[in-house]
């Protein structure tokens, strides 16, 4: 018999955690280490680890091929182009504390597309050969840029066999035609809400009128697009995070079942005004708190609600698969399957992308609307998209379920090559498998209850957690 | 239930023959095969179509009902074959009665006399509407293989937009089969085939045949390396349903390949109707192992369809993987489902179901 490398990790509770290549896990005890180290592992492990995929008998038999299909499940294979963030302006009608995006003001001059970049974004539409699209339109506030997006949104759903809109607003100043715009089916909105309507209006809209008109508009939106059609992203501060129960419960009186808990990003304007370093420990502290108020609040609640992103994780754990979320994904090809377009024109392959190099901090641009992509840029930056032959990467336990992100690292270190363990996103990666595990290996019948509803399963599946003595 | 044969006046022809019925004779992408029977007149009992200066008379009322079915004559024989009815999404051609398992469920016991029809089955699929998708049943078609092979290759290249589900135990499939297998175009062709249990002694007992797992088993690896399309069918009985959640598990380990996993009621007619009292699991008042069964899957990501259980059997969140399964020419309702309001989304009953000893839960919703 023949044994996938194993590689292992301790648990929350003094045994440890093995996993595959492939993503399989279990969990068992130094013991077992010590067998499988020396090479002296009994027949009831071998039996086990037969079982349960982590060794096979010989090449191409069926063991051996059920691994390499969930080994290459869970590769972010390369795909046409499917997704387009673009950003028509730059300006915007709110000025927020740490706005992501580096805005400006309402009333400037030369930051919005002009006719000849609308014909340009059109003709790199029409170019594609995909027959579905995704475009989110960003800004700035898109919805300054009605006429655009109408153009935009006319050309590809008589292009593409299927065309989705989303336009990320602040809901501020909804104009009759804009609602007529949004009102469309194939048309989502995505807007910020900031935990709770105090924090918002601390952080974004200031005064009561203005917080005021947000409430009406958000509730107009869910009210006449259905829940379904619409998100609200909260921005949290770490250092003054509004209590969970309280931040779930103004969720869920609007009607919204998923939040994606997001600290202040560390780029833009924001990352002028705040201290970061100190930061992580403070919020790794209030995530935690926040899961767990989740699954306090799903054990009563009708409607179960999930964080985002930790349900992504848990999937990614689980099934493979799940590529959709570009932070996370290995190989993590950029300027592949979706685009950026500036409002100047110029091509980004992420919008993270798009802002490091709005803050001069490094030019990650990769190409403009008239004259395509940048080819040999795009090379360098995929030079090196997996995280297979990272040398840190490569004995983690973890590495089957997290990718790279190289333009965080970017972002933050100038670099892409230090010692991956000493990057914020391998760290808050860590923290966030850590959880998953010890969520999964829970006994109690809470946290079995919310994992069912984020995993979207008929009932919890005590299958789900081999462990193997 | 459906027709599939109708009595028609014999004709004088020594060879079978393969024809379209047409009410009209409108023109469309099949016509140019000139083999159409086009319709000349309803009279009271019988409807006559001109097939080729010959007069076909069928005994219907409704000619227009037959608008578009591609049908079978045989010499000598009284009635024609419904091939291919058009507006079905159920058309399957039986390849043979031959079989080499004996499952005990099994709605189609095998006989030993066999009959090729490939030929005709090739000029058949030619006259199916665009894009139909077309079930290979048996017995088991693999006993036939070359000609099997031979039929799909002619039937693809004719016409490409056609797709083929074909049930098969999967106990014929060899490495040499391989090269074939890769050059069918990806997708033409789902492969539907049976595991019981994921515990060879349990599978090959209700197949009666041993060693069929192992087999099964090197069947499917090889159906993964050619990127075959799967569906992984598997009845619910006596026999196996305390196996099921492990087979839950062994699909997500060792076959995460397939596309769907099919979990089915029996069907209570051929061995199933023989070994009914023995075998049927009735799953309205003991889910147990089948809930255990796919919460795992669903959990682990594998698509899940359940075929042959009324909505009422199933408990809610179960109802969500039920797919209207039971073919239109075998399907029936019940009394009871008369007042119930799922009825338009349930696939019903199997025409041969015997309440008496059927299904305790039903229940009008």
């Amino acid at each position: 018999m023949n044994v996938w490398p194993l590689r292992f990790t301790d648990t929350n509770d003094g045994e440890l955690l093995f996993t595959d290549y492939a993503g399989g896990y279990f969990r068992s005890t130094q013991e077992f280490l010590d067998r499988y180290a020396t090479g002296e592992l009994t027949t009831s492990d071998q039996n086990f680890l037969s079982d349960r995929g982590h060794a096979f008998e010989k090449v191409s038999d069926l063991s051996f091929i059920g691994f390499a299909s969930r080994w290459s499940g869970r590769l972010n294979a390369n795909k046409d182009i499917n997704y387009i963030i673009l950003v028509p302006t730059l300006r915007c009608n709110l000025s927020c504390d740490y706005c992501q995006v580096s805005r400006v003001n309402e009333n400037a001059k030369g930051f919005d597309w002009d006719d000849k970049t609308l014909s340009a974004v059109l003709r790199l539409l029409e170019g594609f050969g995909t027959k579905e699209i995704k475009v989110e339109f960003q800004g700035g506030e898109p919805l300054l840029r009605l006429n655009m997006l109408r153009e935009v949104r006319s050309f590809c759903r008589s292009h593409f066999e299927t065309a989705q809109f989303v336009v990320c607003t602040n809901l501020q100043t909804v104009s009759k035609y804009a609602w007529d715009f949004l009102s469309d089916e194939d048309t989502h909105i995505s807007t910020s809400l900031d935990g709770t309507f105090d924090v918002h209006q601390q952080q974004r809209t200031k005064d009561n009128t203005t917080t005021g008109t947000f409430r009406t508009n958000i509730l107009k939106a869910i009210e006449t697009k259905g829940v379904g059609n619409v998100s609200a992203l909260p921005t949290i501060d770490p250092l003054s995070a509004p209590e969970p129960k309280i931040l779930i419960q103004t969720f869920a009186d609007l009607g919204l079942h998923s939040i994606f808990l997001r600290p202040i990003n560390y780029q833009g304007f924001a990352r002028k005004r705040y201290q970061f370093d100190q930061v992580n420990q403070f919020w790794s502290g209030y995530y935690r708190r926040f899961i767990d108020e989740l699954i306090e609040y799903n054990a009563t609640a009708d409607e179960p609600f999930e964080e985002y992103y930790l349900t992504h994780i848990l999937r990614r754990i689980i099934q493979g698969g799940h590529n959709n979320h570009v932070d996370l994904r290995n190989p993590n090809w950029l300027g592949q399957d979706y685009l950026v377009v500036d409002f100047n024109g110029v091509l980004y392959p992420t919008d993270e992308a798009r802002m490091i190099t709005r803050i001069g901090q490094l030019d990650l641009s990769i190409g403009n609307v008239h004259s395509g992509l940048d080819l040999s840029k795009l090379d360098v930056l995929n030079s090196d998209a997996s995280n297979f032959f990272d040398p840190d990467c490569m004995n983690c336990a973890y590495q089957p379920y997290c990718g790279v992100d190289h333009i965080d690292d970017l972002s933050r270190y100038g670099r892409v090559d230090i010692p991956r363990h000493l990057t914020d996103h391998c760290q808050k990666h860590m923290s966030l498998f850590d959880l998953a595990f010890e969520l999964l290996y829970s006994g109690d019948p809470k946290v079995h209850n919310s994992l069912a509803a984020w995993l979207n399963i008929p009932g919890y599946s005590p299958h789900l957690t081999p462990v193997h003595l | 239930m459906i027709p599939l044969r109708i009595s028609v006046d014999p004709l004088p022809i020594d060879i079978p023959i393969v024809a379209r019925l047409m009410m009209s004779a409108d023109r469309d992408a099949q016509s140019s095969l000139e083999r159409d029977a086009v319709f000349i007149e309803q009279s009271s009992g019988v409807a006559e179509f001109d097939l080729s200066g010959m007069s076909l008379r069928l005994r219907v009322e409704d000619a227009a009902s037959l608008d578009g079915d591609v049908v079978m004559i045989l010499p000598g024989q009284r009635s024609l074959h419904r091939l291919i009815r058009r507006g079905s999404k159920h058309n399957t051609l039986l390849v043979t009665e031959q079989c080499d398992q004996l499952c005990v469920m099994c709605s189609q016991p095998p006989k030993k006399h066999h009959v090729d029809l490939f030929d005709q089955f090739v000029e058949a699929v030619e006259l199916a509407p665009d894009k139909a998708t077309i079930g290979l049943s048996g017995g088991e078609p693999m006993l036939h293989k070359q000609r099997l092979f031979d039929f799909l290759e002619r039937s693809l290249s004719a016409r490409p937009d056609l797709k083929f589900h074909i049930l098969t135990n999967g106990q014929h499939f060899e490495n040499e089969d391989a090269d074939f297998l890769n050059r069918l175009p990806r997708g033409s062709v789902l492969w539907g085939i049976p595991m019981y249990a994921a515990k060879a002694v349990v599978h090959d007992e209700i197949v009666v045949k041993e060693g069929a797992f192992q087999k099964l088993c090197a069947s499917l690896a090889l159906l993964a390396k050619v990127g075959a399309t799967i569906e992984l069918r598997t009845v619910v009985m006596g026999s196996n349903a305390q196996y099921l959640p492990a087979l839950a598990q062994f699909i997500a380990t060792h076959l995460p390949f397939i596309n769907f996993w099919a979990i089915m009621q029996m069907e209570s007619i051929g061995y199933g109707r023989m070994n009914w009292d023995k075998e049927f699991y009735d799953t309205s008042i003991s889910f147990n192992t089948l809930s255990e069964a796919i919460d795992l899957s669903a959990a682990l990501g594998t698509e899940i369809a359940l075929y042959n259980f009324p909505l009422c059997t199933l408990p809610d969140r179960y109802r969500q993987f039920s797919v209207n399964s039971i073919s239109d020419w075998k399907q029936k309702y019940l009394l009871e489902c008369t007042e119930c309001t799922l009825k338009e989304q349930c696939g019903g009953f199997f025409e041969w179901y015997q309440e008496s000893k059927g299904f305790e839960g039903i229940k009008a919703q």
